[in-house]
C-alpha cells in the first residue's frame, strides 16, 4: 500500500497516455484501500447477512433440529401455515402494545430531562448528572431485568414494601402484582426499559440540542415567551429530526425485544410477554422437536411486519419535514 | 446557562427598579424545580442499586422481610462475596468466561470500526456508499431474532457450539454497525486537509493512520470500547442459546436463570454477584468517562 498511496507524479512509465494511465492508477489505488474495509465485512457478512439468509433458507425447509431427519424444501408451506397460526399473531399484537407503551416515554423523559441539563448553569453538577443518568447504561442487560424483577418483587420488592407498609395504600391482598398481573407487566417492563435508557436517550438529545443556537432563545425570551413556550416553540421543532430518529429506532428494538420476556415471562403462551420473538426462540431452541423451520418463518415474517411500519414510519416523517 | 439567562434581566432590572422582582423570581423558581427534578431522577437511578447493595450485606432472615433497613448485618460485611466466589460452582469459571470474550469482542470490533471508519471517511474507497447502506439498514432489521437461527448453523459449521471463545464473532458482528458509525462520525471531525497534507507529504494511508490520524480520535475510541464493553459483557440471547454446560456460561446468563432465593443463590449471595458483575461497568466507566463524555460531544451520537 505504501507505494501505491504515494502521489501521482513521481514514477509514471512515460509510454502510454497520461490520463489513461491516470484512471488506472487511480482505480488500483482505490481497490487498493479496500483491506481497511474487510474486518468489517468478514464479521457483518459472516455473522449477520450470511445468518439471516441462512435462516431465509431454513425457512423453506421441513427441518426439526432434533427429529435427526435431513430437511426437505417444502416451498411456502411454514409461510402458509404461520399466516394462519393464531398464536403468531397474537404475539404481533402483544409486541405492539409494548412498543405503543414504551416509545413515547422513551422519547418525553430523556428530552425533557436533556432541556433541563442544558440548562443548568455549573458545568460540573451537569457533568454529575449526565454520569450518574448514565450509570444504568453501563449495567448488563440481563442485570437490569433482575434489578427489577427485584423491585417489583412481592415478598421483598421495595416498590410495595413503599405502598403497602410505609404509605399505606393497598394490602399484602391487594398489592400490585407488578409481573404477574397481565394488565400491568408491559408497564411494569416499559418503566423498566425506561430507567435503563434514562443517560443513553438523554445524551441523544443533549448532542441534539448543543446544535440550537442560543441567541434563538435569547431573541425569543426578550420578545416575552415564557419557558413553557420556548420549549414548544424553539426546542422541540428542533430536535424532531433526533426525536423521528429515535422513535424508528427504538419501535424496532421494542418490537424485537425478546431477553427481557425470556428472563422475567417464562413460556407461558397466555402471558403478555410471550409475543413473536419468545414463540420463535421457543420453537427452535425450546422443546419438543425444535422445529426451525417454522420458527425461521416465524422470525422472517416477524422482520417483514416490522419493516413494513419501519418504511412507512420513513415515508411519513419525510413527507412532513 | 443560568448566567446567560439572568445577565440581560439584572441589567433591565437596574433600570426598571421594582418590577424587576417578578421575572427575577420566576428564574429562581424555575431551577429549583429544575434541579428538583433532576435529584430526583437522580435518586431513581441511585436507590435500586444502592437496595441491592444493602442487600448483599443483610442476614438471611432480613433479606426475606418486607423491610428496608435490616435489623441484621451480616458480620463481616463482606461475607457473602467470599462465599459466593469460592464456593458457588463454576462461578469463578463463568466470570473468566466473560472477561474472555468482553476483551475478544472489544478488541476485534475496536480494531475493525477504526480501520472501517478511516476507510469511509478519508480514503476514495469504491463502494463504499454500498457498505453505509447495508450498515444502516441492519440497523432497521431484527436481525438479532430472525438471524439467530442462523448464527446457530454457522456456529455449529465451525464447531464453535459451547465454545465461549466461538462467542466473539457475533458479538462483534451484532456491534460492528454501531461501532463503525460512532468512528464515522468521529473520523469526519477530523480536517480533510490534515489527511490530504499527510498524503503529498508522501506518507502511506497505513502510515497516516497510525501516526497522525489515530491520535486525534482516541476519545472516539474510548466510545467505541465502553459500547462493546457494556454490549459484550451483558449479552444474553446468544451466549443462552449457543452455550450448553452451565461452565461454558457467561456471568449474566448465570445469574439471570439463578432463579434465586435458595440454596447457594439466597437472595443475599445472588446480590453480592450481581455487584460484582456491575462493578467492572463502572469502574471502566468511571476511569473513561472524562474522554468518553468528550468523545460523545466530538460527534459519536452524530454518526
Amino acid at each position: 500500500m505504501a507505494v501505491v498511496d504515494r502521489p501521482f507524479d513521481a514514477h509514471l512509465p512515460g509510454t502510454t497516455p497520461r490520463g489513461q494511465t491516470g484512471a488506472v492508477r487511480a482505480l488500483t489505488k482505490a481497490l487498493l484501500t479496500w483491506p481497511y474495509l474487510i474486518p468489517i465485512l468478514i464479521f457483518f457478512i459472516g455473522w449477520q447477512i450470511y445468518p439471516i439468509f441462512l435462516a431465509l433458507k431454513v425457512s423453506f425447509t421441513d427441518e426439526q433440529f432434533l427429529s435427526g431427519q435431513a430437511a426437505h424444501w417444502i416451498g411456502f408451506q411454514n409461510y402458509t401455515t404461520v399466516l394462519r397460526d393464531h398464536l403468531f399473531w397474537l404475539g404481533l399484537g402483544r409486541a405492539a402494545i409494548f412498543t405503543a407503551l414504551f416509545v413515547p416515554g422513551m422519547i418525553m423523559i430523556p428530552m425533557v430531562l436533556a432541556v433541563m441539563i442544558d440548562k443548568v448553569g455549573s458545568n460540573r453538577i451537569a457533568t454529575l448528572y449526565r454520569l450518574v443518568l448514565l450509570i444504568p447504561a453501563m449495567i448488563p442487560a440481563p442485570l437490569i431485568f433482575l434489578l427489577w424483577r427485584w423491585m417489583y418483587d412481592l415478598r421483598i420488592g421495595p416498590i410495595n414494601y413503599l405502598l403497602v407498609d410505609v404509605l399505606h395504600l393497598y394490602t399484602i391482598q391487594t398489592q400490585p402484582q407488578w409481573l404477574g398481573d397481565p394488565h400491568l407487566a408491559f408497564f411494569s417492563l416499559a418503566i423498566m426499559e425506561w430507567w435503563w435508557g434514562l443517560g443513553y436517550h438523554t445524551m441523544f438529545f443533549l448532542a441534539g440540542l448543543a446544535t440550537v443556537p442560543r441567541d434563538l432563545f435569547d431573541a425569543a425570551r426578550l420578545d416575552g415567551a415564557n419557558e413553557w413556550r420556548l420549549f414548544w416553540g424553539i426546542t422541540v421543532p428542533r430536535l424532531l429530526p433526533v426525536i423521528l430518529v429515535l422513535a424508528v429506532l427504538r419501535f424496532g428494538s421494542a418490537m424485537a425485544v425478546i431477553d427481557e420476556y425470556l428472563i422475567m415471562g417464562a413460556f407461558d403462551r397466555t402471558r403478555p410477554t410471550y409475543t413473536w420473538t419468545v414463540y420463535m426462540w421457543d420453537q427452535a431452541f425450546g422443546g419438543g422437536m425444535q422445529p426451525r423451520g417454522y420458527a425461521a418463518a416465524i422470525g422472517w415474517l416477524g422482520a417483514i411486519a416490522m419493516l413494513i411500519v419501519v418504511i412507512g414510519m420513513f415515508y411519513l416523517f419525510r413527507s412532513r419535514d | 446557562m443560568t448566567q446567560e439567562m439572568s445577565v440581560p434581566r439584572a441589567g433591565s432590572s437596574a433600570m426598571i427598579g421594582v418590577e424587576a422582582w417578578h421575572p427575577r423570581r420566576r428564574i429562581a423558581w424555575w431551577t429549583v424545580v429544575r434541579h428538583a427534578t433532576l435529584v430526583f431522577f437522580m435518586l431513581i437511578v441511585l436507590l435500586p442499586l444502592f437496595w441491592v447493595l444493602l442487600l448483599s450485606a443483610k442476614s438471611l432472615p432480613d433479606a426475606y422481610q418486607r423491610y428496608v433497613w435490616p435489623h441484621l448485618f451480616v458480620h463481616p460485611l463482606w461475607v457473602n462475596y467470599e462465599y459466593a466466589w469460592q464456593k458457588i460452582p463454576t462461578l469463578r469459571q463463568n466470570y473468566l468466561n466473560s472477561v474472555l470474550v468482553t476483551l475478544g469482542t472489544i478488541v476485534c470490533a475496536s480494531v475493525a470500526s477504526v480501520l472501517g471508519g478511516y476507510a469511509l471517511v478519508h480514503l476514495r474507497t469504491p463502494a463504499k456508499n454500498v457498505v453505509v447502506a447495508l450498515l444502516v439498514a441492519s440497523l432497521f432489521f431484527p436481525t438479532r431474532v430472525t438471524a439467530l437461527i442462523g448464527i446457530y448453523d454457522v456456529q455449529s459449521q465451525l464447531g464453535l457450539i459451547n465454545k465461549t471463545w466461538g462467542l466473539i464473532f457475533p458479538y462483534t458482528a451484532l456491534s460492528v454497525a454501531i461501532s463503525t458509525f460512532i468512528m464515522r462520525g468521529i473520523f469526519e471531525t477530523v480536517p480533510r486537509e490534515i489527511v490530504e497534507s499527510a498524503k503529498v507529504d508522501g506518507a502511506s494511508s497505513w502510515r497516516t493512520l497510525l501516526q497522525i490520524v489515530l491520535p486525534l480520535v482516541r476519545n472516539g475510541i474510548v466510545v467505541v470500547v465502553i459500547v462493546n464493553f457494556v454490549a459484550a459483557w451483558g449479552e444474553y440471547l446468544l451466549a443462552l442459546t449457543l452455550m450448553n454446560d452451565l461452565s461454558r456460561k457467561t456471568l449474566p446468563v448465570v445469574i439471570a436463570t439463578a432463579s434465586g432465593g435458595m440454596g447457594a443463590w439466597v437472595w443475599p449471595r445472588l446480590a453480592s454477584v450481581y455487584i460484582m458483575a456491575i462493578i467492572p461497568g463502572l469502574v471502566a466507566f468511571g476511569i473513561s468517562q472524562r474522554w468518553f463524555m468528550r468523545g460523545l460531544q466530538e460527534g459519536a451520537l452524530k454518526g
